[in-house]
Parts: structure tokens; sequence; C-alpha cells
């Protein structure tokens, strides 16, 4: 059993700076007009400019600029070498490059796979599809593994590998910003009667998820984070728990048994019940074999901060 | 101490970034003081908060947000405020400041910092927010001068006029970027100076530099590479008319180093004439 290190990298950071477009963009379906009011043009409330100039910034770049140029040189003033419309689709630009660079901060390995043009394509149609509503971007990318299995995604890759890839890459996200309990140590287990470990439940890390997929996703993420160029892998079950202790994040593959084991005990199994899963699911083993190995991953599932504390039998 | 507030003259700092988090917790290098950027560590339990509290234990900190949203007609979002009082209380931090802007309308949020159109509706409208801010803060509220790309017809004051008489009637205090009034003067034709002339400095509590990108038709505040030299030139007459004022170096694209991008930011000793 081995874990990886999350490089730190994917908090995208807000900053007051105008983000630059750099890629042409392709024809999105979806659009994303402001709810509410009509934007009126001739409504020079402030309200009215607001909703006029949200709608303009908010539509599709491959689509035409919902006002014309008249209206927009009634609207806005041209600058001493651009015109009003020009000057207007510089805010369109920086829309869509900003939700862009969020998305591609969350996504970086889903990036790699679908290659820069597909990518941004993609993120094309996820901000048609999905504007954002709330005043953080931390948690804007979280729809992105639902979208790619649904038909209004672009499909250049097998969805399930892009959709399993985006879960696992969104579950670092969600792991960052979760809070860490402090961890179980085995020293902390020591002071549980022997008697009492059957029926004891361990609490999760509130940091950790726990993922089962169709591709073996994790093994193609390290690699890419390794500097490779892998291939997209054939479908074949895996799972992974991805968590954080202190600042560091890591991702641990799991075999179907210890998923299955370690699913129990975060879902509040026991310990007899959880484990008994697990060595269930050996064949050919003695039974002192299993029950070794089972303990092994136990005891490094509790170093490795996947737990923050015990509850006793007669607690529950 | 010369701004009315007083709040006091930090030095040279730069902004918190996550590229330099390792550095930072590593060395302990000597830094004035650090701006965090609070929607980086709002709406968060997680890592981001490890990284400002142990920032926040050895630094003087102050925060700057780009979501406040203080123009938009939409509801002021007290939950949003809630948070970033929380932040501020956590963090020690001497100010809170965020940008004379709007970020989105009728619950869509674009956050982009998009222009105001500067009439005395939207001055009536922007004050009322700032006052309703402020209390909530139980302090100042710093407001930027934003770089803008673009400008109302309709508007019936420039920007400098605007931010002047908002600082005045809402009794706020100013984050004059000099950048973003180079950027906006060339964008709109206007003279920076004469912006400079119009600010009222005993409100000014910080200034910020940043590196902007030129593409001939007009100027991007992208806040990469080196400061140009006429923005430091306008630093270093912000900072005499302030009288000495905190100033941040904000590096947010391409960001070198923690050593390059710190040593650019002392470079502001040159034009502010203090000790190098």
């Amino acid at each position: 059993m081995s874990r990886q290190i999350v490089e730190q990298g994917v908090l995208h950071e807000r900053a007051s700076a105008t983000p630059e477009a750099s890629r042409r963009p392709g024809r999105v379906g979806a659009t994303a007009p402001v709810r509410g009011d009509h934007a009126a043009p001739g409504d020079a409330s402030l309200r009215g400019r607001q909703q006029w100039f949200a709608t303009a910034v908010m539509t599709p770049e491959s689509e035409p600029s919902p006002a014309g140029v008249d209206e927009v040189d009634r609207i806005l003033t041209r600058g001493p070498r651009l015109c009003a419309m020009d000057r207007l689709e510089i805010y369109r630009r920086g829309y869509h490059a900003r939700l862009v660079e969020c998305l591609a901060d969350d996504y970086p390995v889903l990036r790699h796979a679908l290659g820069e043009d597909d990518f941004d394509g993609l993120c094309r149609v996820y901000i048609a599809t999905h504007p954002s509503d709330g005043p953080s971007l931390n948690y804007y990318g979280r729809r992105m593994a639902a979208l790619l299995r649904s038909a209004a995604a672009p499909a250049p890759l097998p969805r399930g590998f892009a959709a399993d890839l985006a879960a696992l890459e969104w579950a670092v996200v969600e792991v960052i910003h979760a809070p860490s309990s402090g961890p179980l140590t085995l020293e902390g287990l020591g002071h549980v009667p022997a008697e009492a470990w059957p029926g004891a439940r361990l609490v999760a890390n509130t940091a950790a998820r726990l993922l089962r997929f169709e591709y073996p996703v994790n093994r193609y993420f390290q690699a890419v984070r390794n500097g490779e160029a892998p291939r997209v892998p054939e479908a074949a079950a895996s799972a992974t728990v991805v968590y954080r202790s202190g600042p560091t994040l890591w991702r641990m593959d799991l075999t179907p048994p210890m998923h299955d084991a370690l699913a129990g005990l975060v879902a509040g199994e026991t310990l007899e019940e959880a484990l008994s899963r697990a060595e269930a699911g050996f064949v050919g083993l003695s039974e002192e074999e299993v029950g070794r190995r089972v303990m092994g991953w136990f005891e490094e599932w509790v170093s490795s901060g996947l737990f923050s504390g015990v509850l006793p039998a007669r607690d529950r | 101490m010369s701004n009315r507030f007083g709040l006091p003259d930090l030095g040279v700092g730069i902004g918190l970034r996550t590229v330099h988090y390792g550095h930072i917790v590593d060395a302990w290098p000597q830094v004035d003081w650090f701006e965090i950027l609070s929607d980086n560590y709002m709406h968060t339990a997680g890592r981001p908060l490890h990284f400002a509290d142990a920032v926040a234990a050895r630094y003087p900190v102050a925060l700057h947000g780009v979501a406040l949203s203080i123009g938009s007609t939409d509801p002021i979002d007290r939950a949003y405020l809630a948070e970033l009082r929380a932040l501020r209380d956590r963090t020690r931090a001497r100010w809170v400041s965020d940008h004379l802007c709007w970020t989105g309308v009728a619950g869509r949020n674009t956050h982009d910092l998009l222009p105001l159109p500067y009439t005395e509706e939207t001055l009536r409208h922007v004050v009322d927010r700032v006052r309703f801010v402020q209390d909530f803060l139980g302090a100042p509220l710093a407001l930027e001068n934003p770089s803008t790309y673009v400008e109302f017809a309709g508007a019936s004051m420039r920007e400098w006029e605007f931010l002047a008489r908002l600082a005045e009637e809402a009794d706020c205090a100013i984050l004059l970027d000099v950048n973003n009034v180079f950027v906006s003067a060339r964008n709109h034709g206007f003279d920076p100076r004469a912006y400079l002339d119009a600010v009222p400095y005993d409100r000014v509590v910080q200034l910020h530099v940043a590196g902007h990108t030129d593409h001939g038709t007009h100027i991007i505040d992208s806040h990469i590479g080196p400061v140009d030299d006429d923005v430091w030139k306008l630093l270093g007459e912000a900072w005499r008319r302030a009288g000495g004022v905190s100033v941040l170096l904000e590096w947010d694209a391409e960001i070198p180093s923690f050593e390059e991008t710190h040593a650019e930011a002392l470079r502001a000793r040159r034009f502010i004439g203090a000790a190098a």
C-alpha cells in the first residue's frame, strides 16, 4: 500500500488582476443570460445598466454580442484607440478567461488528458451551463464530473474516464477546503480496552474522500504528475482515498477488500464488522495471514491520519 | 501616522501567494507585511487557513478582497460580510479593503471588477452601502480605484471626483492603486496626475503597485512582470503626498520566486525616498 502526496498549487488564487484570453473559443450551445428583468438598453438606472453590462459580458464569446454597435456606442464611451464595442469585449474575454483559469486550476490532469483546445471547449460549455452564483470560486468547478457524464459535454475521451478523473481532482479540491480533524494515533488507540475493540467505531478524518472508479484514474493522475504522457487506460475498477493531514494532501490506492473495509469504517461500522467484511474478500489465504494483512492496513490507515477518534461501544 | 484613521505605515509588503507558501514557512523571510487576498481564505475551513494563521502570527497583515461587490444593486451579502469580519479578527488584520466596482447582478457573479457609471445615483447607492459595511465591520473600509477599460456615456463625473466624494460622504478610507491610475489614464486618455491631484490623501491608507501589459491600443492590468518606471514615479508622488503610507506589490501571473518578487517590491524604496 503506497500513498502519494498531492503537490500544492490546486488552490486557485483570486486576485484583482485582469486575465487575458489566450484561445479562440469554439461554438457553445447554451447561453447564460442574466436572470431577472430584461436588460433593456433604455433603462438608464444603475440596475438597468448593470443587467445590460452583465448580459453582454456573460454571453459566450462564440456568439455575437447581444448588444449592437449603435446601442453600445450610446451607453459606453469610445477610448483614444478603441471603439466602445472593443472596450466592452475586453470584459467579455476577461470573464471567460478567469473562469477557464479557475477550472484549469481545479482540473490540471483532466486538462492534460483532453489537451488545451478540448479542455478550453469543455470549460466554455461548463461556464455557459453553470454561471457562478456566489462570491467564491472555491466550489465553482464542483459540477464538472456530472457534466462530463451528461450528453451536454463534448466527449473526445471515454466519458467514464473523463468523469472519473474529474471526480478524483474535485476530491482534491474538497479535501483542501474541508476542515481536518486532529489525527487519531496508535498511542491513542492504546487507551481502548481490549474487550471494547470489537464494538468500537472509528471517527473518520473530515478531510477525507473515499472514491470508487470505473477506470484506474489515480494511476493516470500520478503518471501525469511524474511528467509522463500516459495513454488513456482501459476500464478497470479502482478505488482511491484522498485526504489531508495538516497542510499535506495524500492519495492512496485501495484494493477492493481495502475499500470495502475502509468504507465500512467510514460509514460507522464497528471494527469487528468492517474487518470481518475485509477478511471475507480474501480467498486462498490462511486465517492468520488474512488477519495479519487486515491489521497491517488498519495500522497504516491510523498512522496516516485517516481517523480522528474512536468511539467505544458503550458510547453508541 | 498621517491618515485620519490612525492606521499605521507598515512599510513595503507583498501579496501572500500560494506559490510562495513553502518558502515563507521554511525561511520566515524578513518582510515588512503581507496582504492576504481575503476571498482565498473565506469559504474554506481547510489548508488556506493553515497558512493564513501561520503568516498572521509572524507578520502584520491587511485583508484585500475582490468579491464585496460594493457597487452592485443586489442586496449586500451579510453572510459574506460575517465571514470577512471573522477572517479579519482571526488574522488581526490592520484593515480591510476591496474595490470600487461591482462583480455581479441578479444573483449571477462574473468574478470581475466591473466599472460603475459615475453618476449621482451611483454615488448615493455606494455611499449607503459603504456605511453599512463599515458599521458591520466596526472599522473603516478602504476602497481601491479599479483599472477600467470602458466608461459610461451617461457619467456625470470622472472617477477621481467620484472616489473623493465617496470617501468624504461615506467617511471611508482609500487604497490608491497607482498602477490602476496609470492603466485607466492610458485607456481613457486622461493625465494620471490629474487623478493624483484630486485624491484626499488624509484618507489614503495604502498604495498598490503592479505590472501591466501594454497592447498598444489599451493596457491590461495583468499584474505580470516588473513595475513600469512611470508607475514607480506615480508611487513616489502619491507616497510623498500621503506623507508616508503602506506600500504593496501585487504580482499575480507568472509569479517568480519569492526573492525576486520581494526584491521587486523593495524597489519601491528608491521612489519613496526611504532607506534601502
